[in-house]
């Protein structure tokens, strides 16, 4: 696990409105940035460029909302900032403070995902066998063969998060039986269970109702307010505004304010 | 530690997996069955030679072997041999005491002429003689109300290992279990007397053809004998043919008995006797010889042969040439005497374990199908987990300790239903060979028309098609049941004439279940690997994307 002096740990109470601790982006040193970066699917014969030369910075304690039309690539430049796909053959780096992540072995990004960043998604993503605590420590059991400790740390770790985040009653049943807000409660509590220093949030209320919605961003906000560096993905301007500094990304690249 | 926890609860919480399960422990369970069945029928014929003949067989031709007390004391003196005993094997037809009225039937029977003492030290004659008394109440209480034995005292014992009726000095004779058609076998294993015949204490007389040393046949000849007691060693074959008596008597009948030889080409003198050569000395046609303990089979046959040769050598500086033994004789150890038997049913039973073997490339086949329909099925969960950081090899171990469970689970489920079937395989050979019993198919008919009930109202009622379908799949294979049932008469599938042994052998192949539930589990670990293999390979932003 990180350095605990260095990781996220805060409480899960729900907060409202922006944090009272607005970063200074342009002179913080990059924690997260993707510099140059291209990505390009291909179907079949076809090419489809998604990402073309997209850069962004993030500083430790900052929260951008990176918004964008259905379709602009949002997502894809989560999943390279958060080491679950690489950017084209030598066309772009992603860098987690100051190192390039994305050109280490797989085993170095697996512990990346693991330890450095956590994810939140709009389906939420839980799996459907396990129970709420366990899907909440999941990334504690993750890393390790003889990680007894790390996963009994895990657990009390989730238990606690799942407490501040009202579902301390749910803690045995499984995704099927939650409402969408609790799943993505439980959603953010998996992301944080590891003590991340990023969290990266992908439409997170994309699928949710207004009020649920703006309980999740009060979540992710009280987070922030704790330090924790917050990059989210929405295609909603009212969600967007939920954050620091708002990125557009238009063909394929970021453009600021 | 995720890997077991998701594999865990990927096999606890699913139906198909239990399907893969159910596949291996029954492909583990039919190997272990058939090859437990051939290994122990394989290792009764082998114990059961050496029971009823001892370590090491000498037959000698229709002349016999002369002075053979002679070479018995010689052989008896040997550092490998226990024990010797004579024996006369020849053919003979019976009369026995049935039917009532005077025609009698005739069986025909082999006749083994024995000195009763020597021969149990041998062989396992003794244990093997049937009619006794129980030797202690556990024993009384295992036998049925009605069975003989509980009604006996010890004379019929000590008349069966004496060959003689003590109460009229006669020489008896015992008979194997199945010669008479006095024996009803029971379901315990023990026997009744049927049509009301108890052949102890009746008459038979037995007819025997003497052949000379050079093969003329002389006039049959026969002598009456009471049946003293009746022997079951456990091999068909034997039991339904076999009889003892006496040495002394069957040497007598078939003229093997020492006897004055007059020289018939020569004139008779004033009273009419022919002049006297000599006296051909008493013979048997074979020796049967036990070994000393920890005295390999070969070793001491080995050590009988150089007797033998010693023997002969002997008798040729000997001037009477009336006692010639002969140059050759044969001289085999009990598995070389049933390697006509036991050489193809090795065979046989190594032919049924690789073709049985097969069916764990089946169980591969299975496992591989619905594990890789599974593996699409969670491919999200796949990215899901990529996503929290598990590795390739993480999510290959996730499959790779999944089939390796079922492999477990199936195998050793495979060997409780193999051990619960071999142990109890009599029983269900015997419940396959009785009229299937009325509360049987009353039982399935009525689940069968309950199964068609909830096939209608799950089609009809509720207008859902599979479980319908899956009911109406029961009503029909349960009333397929119920005809079955209602049309089995007993069908005995083991034929004690044909497999040697009136019971079918039930004792696991242990050694054959350790390594079939191996060959189970490995071949459940290889056919997840596959989908296991295509698991790893999943591309986690695909997988959250689309799966």
């Amino acid at each position: 696990m990180a350095d605990p002096a260095s990781t996220h740990s805060g409480t899960l109470s729900a907060d409202s409105g922006r944090t009272s601790r607005p970063p200074s982006a342009t002179t913080a040193p990059p924690m997260l940035a993707a510099l140059e970066v291209h990505r390009t699917y291909r179907f079949g014969q076809v090419e489809v460029p998604v990402l073309r030369g997209a850069s962004i910075s993030i500083a430790q304690g900052e929260w951008v909302a990176i918004l964008g039309q259905s379709g602009s690539g949002k997502s894809t430049l989560m999943h390279l900032l958060g080491g679950l796909d690489r950017p084209d053959e030598g066309r772009g780096t992603i860098e987690f403070e100051g190192r390039a992540v994305n050109l280490g072995a797989g085993r170095s990004l697996d512990r990346y995902r693991n330890r450095d960043v956590g994810f939140v998604f709009q389906f939420y993503h839980l799996l459907p066998e396990l129970s709420v605590l366990e899907n909440a420590c999941l990334p504690g059991l993750v890393g390790g063969w003889f990680g007894h400790a790390r996963a009994a740390a895990a657990r009390r770790r989730a238990e606690e998060l799942l407490d501040q985040a009202g579902l301390s009653h749910r803690l045995r049943h499984r995704p099927a039986e939650l409402s969408g807000g609790e799943r993505q409660r439980v959603a953010i509590v998996r992301a944080l269970v590891n003590g991340p220093r990023v969290l990266l949030a992908d439409e997170p209320t994309g699928n949710l109702d207004a009020t649920t919605g703006a309980s999740i961003l009060d979540l992710i906000a009280a987070q922030h307010a704790q330090g924790l560096t917050v990059a989210m993905v929405t295609h909603d301007a009212t969600v967007a505004a939920r954050a620091h500094r708002v990125v557009h990304l238009r063909d394929g690249q970021v453009v600021e304010g | 530690m995720y890997a077991a926890l998701l594999s865990n609860r990927y096999l606890t919480s699913r139906v198909i997996p239990m399907i893969a399960v159910g596949a291996v422990a029954l492909c583990v369970a039919l190997v272990i069955i058939v090859v437990s069945v051939m290994s122990g029928f394989l290792d009764m014929l082998k114990a059961s030679g050496r029971t009823l003949i001892g370590d090491v067989i000498v037959s000698s031709g229709v002349g016999g072997i002369p002075h053979y007390d002679e070479w018995l004391a010689d052989l008896r003196a040997l550092p490998e041999v226990e024990e010797a005993t004579p024996v006369i094997d020849t053919l003979g037809l019976l009369r026995m005491p049935y039917p009532s009225g005077p025609s009698k039937e005739i069986a025909p029977v082999q006749v083994w002429a024995i000195e009763p003492a020597s021969f149990a030290r041998v062989t396992a004659f003794g244990e093997k003689v049937w009619w006794r008394p129980p030797t202690d109440d556990a024993a009384r209480d295992a036998m049925l109300p009605e069975d003989p034995r509980l009604r006996m005292d010890g004379s019929i014992l000590r008349d069966g290992l004496t060959l003689t009726q003590a109460s009229t000095g006669r020489p008896g004779i015992v008979l194997g279990m199945h010669v008479s058609i006095g024996n009803a076998r029971q379901s315990n294993g023990s026997y009744l007397p049927r049509f009301g015949w108890f052949m102890p204490g009746e008459e038979v007389t037995l007819t025997v053809v003497p052949v000379s040393e050079s093969g003329k046949i002389s006039e049959p000849r026969d002598a009456t004998f009471p049946i003293v007691n009746e022997v079951f060693s456990g091999v068909y074959d034997v039991d339904k043919s076999r009889i003892f008596i006496p040495l002394a008597q069957a040497q007598q009948l078939l003229r093997l008995d020492a006897a004055p030889l007059y020289d018939t080409t020569a004139e008779p003198d004033g009273e009419g006797n022919l002049p006297l050569l000599g006296t051909t000395p008493a013979r048997v046609t074979k020796v049967l010889i036990r070994a000393k303990p920890g005295v390999d089979a070969l070793a001491a046959r080995d050590a009988v042969e150089a007797s033998w040769d010693a023997f002969v050598a002997r008798a040729a500086r000997r001037s009477d040439r009336l006692g010639r033994p002969p140059e050759r004789v044969s001289i085999l150890t009990w598995e070389q005497q049933l390697r006509d038997l036991i050489g193809p049913v090795e065979k046989e039973r190594e032919m049924m374990r690789i073709l049985f073997s097969i069916i764990h490339i089946v169980c591969a086949g299975l496992i591989l199908s619905i594990f890789w329909s599974i593996v699409i099925e969670k491919t999200r969960d796949i990215g899901i987990l990529r996503s929290v950081g598990a590795s390739r090899l993480g999510i290959l171990w996730i499959f790779l300790r999944y089939g390796l469970a079922i492999g477990v689970v199936g195998s050793l489920a495979g060997v409780g239903i193999a051990w619960i079937v071999v142990d109890n395989i009599n029983l269900i050979h015997e419940a396959i060979g009785r009229d299937a019993p009325r509360a049987a198919w009353i039982t399935t008919c009525a689940l069968s028309v309950l199964s068609l009930v909830m096939a209608l109202h799950s089609l009809a009622g509720r207008g859902q098609l599979l479980p319908g379908l899956l009911w109406t799949i029961a009503s029909v294979t349960l009333g397929v049941i119920t005809l079955a049932l209602l049309g089995h008469r007993g069908t005995l599938i083991w034929d004690p004439s044909v497999y040697y042994f009136s019971r079918i052998p039930s004792q696991v192949d242990w050694f054959n279940a350790a390594i079939t539930v191996g060959g189970g589990i490995v071949f459940s670990v290889i056919g997840a690997a596959i989908p296991a293999a295509k698991a790893a390979d999943v591309d986690p932003v695909e997988a959250l994307r689309y799966g």
